[in-house]
């Protein structure tokens, strides 16, 4: 399937993200001539063991995520980063979930906002917030490639586009930046051909990069 | 005079074959012209006189007067539609000589002048020279077999298949498979097989004399596909490109990417493949497997002009890589040294020039 790689947005020090710089890279789509086709939606949940003793704990792991993507409905998608495991399931995964009742869902996200159309790339930009709330926690965005499907081959491509996509962003001198960082996907047992399982664990990477930004903020703001 | 004018056409015949200097042919040609002109009026006339003969039969109280008449103009309107008919076929012949001496791209605004004199490129001249020598050099590869045998040496990481045409469309509608995936399906029983050894001509189970379509794949970049006619002969006809990861009936020779980057490889591709022709047909499916080699480089070769990869397109207001790849200049500098058939050297000299749309200027 076509790559694609997920960018997360890197506020500057001191700033936090709003929904201003929302629409600002909206614009900014806009003015690469990309075409506005629709909604896009993702979901991301973290889950937690349930115990029924005490006991052990440290066994199980504490970076659960399940995702849902919005170009496989009928499918789910597992990691544990820590562990360097994907897993791609049915949706129906998510009902015997609550039915056995091993996990639970603690906290879940929702990445959500318009899909762009470049030519042979496609666009998505996002906001992050948690699902029971609109509170704007993050932006995400996706840049795919159509006509490839490897990364080592389109990986010029790609730079290629964050380089023109920079030079349209640094004209609206918002507070921050897209930043991509490639997991290392061969540790996860993925290969150079692009699946969905290499977007979620690039939304997982995504999620790990939100956290780190809120907790440094935490820490600043402290 | 109409004997006149048929020999005058016929004499003409044995000066065209001498390599002369454009003014003299052309006056020939604008002489034939004016003879072909002069029948064509004789013509109408001719058919004035037949419907007058035809009028004057439909009233009443006739002798076999129009009859007469009408047998007349109808000898005479077929000699003149032989006569033309025999200019017609001169002329056609002589034109399509001189374009193919002088004009071999169809697409470059010398289509509509009237007068081939006003615009003579002599670069062309030069070029007429190395594909004589490339003809020489390539006298081995006349049939196909020998044709990939060779071309596989000079191109690592290319897969070259070929198919009987229907054969091809079976197996586009299988699209997309991944590199895997094809690998497993070959070691079932299929009509087309890759060779274990790499060296070998990748004929194999097709039969050579109905080799229609060659499939050229780049794993992860491209897919083309070029179209043989007639089957089994090394001449190709038509060629497009389409993503690797593309499948479905539309994957042929003549069909389109849904891709904007392999739409436009395409058309500029159709534009080489015409050159080629145009230059030299017993040498056009040499030259487009070597021009086509040199995409390798699509996805990371920056423009020579603007040394940038992705660049916005200004008419289709599209992000595209550089597209086009010099085909004009290509067979000239395979030809210049004869050693540098088969080595890479040269073809990455080729292959260092590739051009955005809008870069791509005559200077190529």
């Amino acid at each position: 399937m076509p790559l694609k790689w997920v960018f997360h947005w890197q506020p500057n020090a001191g700033t936090t993200v709003n929904s201003q710089m929302l629409t600002e890279v909206s614009q900014c789509a806009e003015s690469i001539n990309g075409v506005k086709e629709g909604r896009w939606k993702a979901t991301l949940t973290f889950y937690k063991p349930m115990f029924r003793d005490q006991a052990v704990p440290a066994e199980y792991p504490r970076d659960f995520l399940g995702i849902s993507l919005p170009e496989q409905p009928n499918r789910y998608y597992f990691i544990i980063r820590s562990q360097k495991i994907v897993l791609e399931a049915d949706s129906s995964i998510q009902m015997i979930m609550e039915k056995l009742q091993s996990y639970k869902s603690r906290v879940s996200l929702t990445f959500e906002g318009f899909q762009y159309q470049l030519g042979d790339f496609q666009l998505r930009v996002g906001k992050v917030a948690p699902s029971a709330s609109e509170n704007l926690r993050g932006i995400v965005l996706e840049v795919e490639y159509l006509p490839l499907s490897s990364m080592e081959k389109s990986r010029q491509i790609l730079d290629g586009f964050v380089e023109i996509w920079q030079e349209a962003m640094s004209k609206r001198s918002l507070p921050g930046h897209f930043m991509h960082i490639e997991p290392n996907f061969a540790e996860f047992g993925l290969s150079d051909h692009y699946t969905s399982q290499h977007t979620a664990v690039q939304y997982a990477t995504v999620m790990a990069q939100l956290i780190s930004a809120v907790q440094t903020a935490q820490a600043v703001r402290n | 005079m109409q004997q006149q004018q048929t020999q005058a056409a016929r004499n003409p015949t044995s000066a065209e074959s001498t390599a002369e200097a454009p003014p003299k042919q052309v006056a020939l040609a604008m002489d034939r012209l004016a003879q072909a002109a002069r029948l064509i009026a004789d013509v109408r006339l001719g058919a004035d006189r037949l419907l007058e003969a035809l009028f004057v039969s439909a009233q009443p109280h006739q002798t076999t007067k129009p009859l007469h008449l009408f047998l007349k103009e109808d000898s005479s309107m077929r000699q003149h539609l032989q006569d033309l008919r025999t200019i017609g076929i001169l002329a056609l012949k002589a034109f399509t000589d001189q374009k193919r001496r002088f004009f071999p791209h169809l697409d470059d605004g010398l289509n509509g002048q009237s007068s081939a004199s006003e615009s003579v490129p002599k670069k062309h001249c030069g070029s007429q020279i190395s594909t004589v020598t490339q003809q020489e050099e390539l006298s081995d590869y006349r049939t196909l077999s020998d044709l990939l045998m060779h071309v596989e040496k000079d191109m690592p990481n290319m897969k070259i298949f070929t198919y009987q045409r229907l054969d091809w469309l079976k197996r586009a509608s299988t699209l997309p498979c991944s590199a895997e995936e094809f690998l497993m399906d070959s070691s079932k029983e299929h009509d087309f097989h890759i060779s274990n050894k790499p060296r070998l001509g990748l004929l194999g189970a097709v039969a050579a004399d109905k080799v229609a379509v060659i499939e050229l794949l780049f794993p992860s970049i491209f897919r083309a596909i070029i179209s043989l006619h007639p089957a089994g002969s090394i001449d190709p006809d038509a060629v497009a490109f389409f993503s690797p990861d593309e499948g479905g009936s539309y994957v042929h020779a003549r069909g389109f990417s849904v891709y904007h980057v392999f739409k436009h490889v395409t058309e500029h591709a159709a534009m080489a493949l015409q050159y080629f022709l145009g230059t030299n047909t017993e040498t056009a499916l040499y030259s487009l497997l070597h021009w086509i080699f040199s995409y390798q480089t699509l996805f990371t070769e920056p423009c020579s002009k603007c040394k940038r990869l992705l660049s916005m397109d200004r008419q289709s207001d599209l992000l595209l890589p550089p597209v086009h790849r010099p085909y004009r200049s290509f067979c000239a500098i395979k030809s210049s040294s004869p050693q540098s058939i088969s080595s890479t050297k040269n073809q990455t000299l080729d292959a260092s020039h590739a051009y955005h749309v809008g870069c791509f200027s005559e200077e190529a």
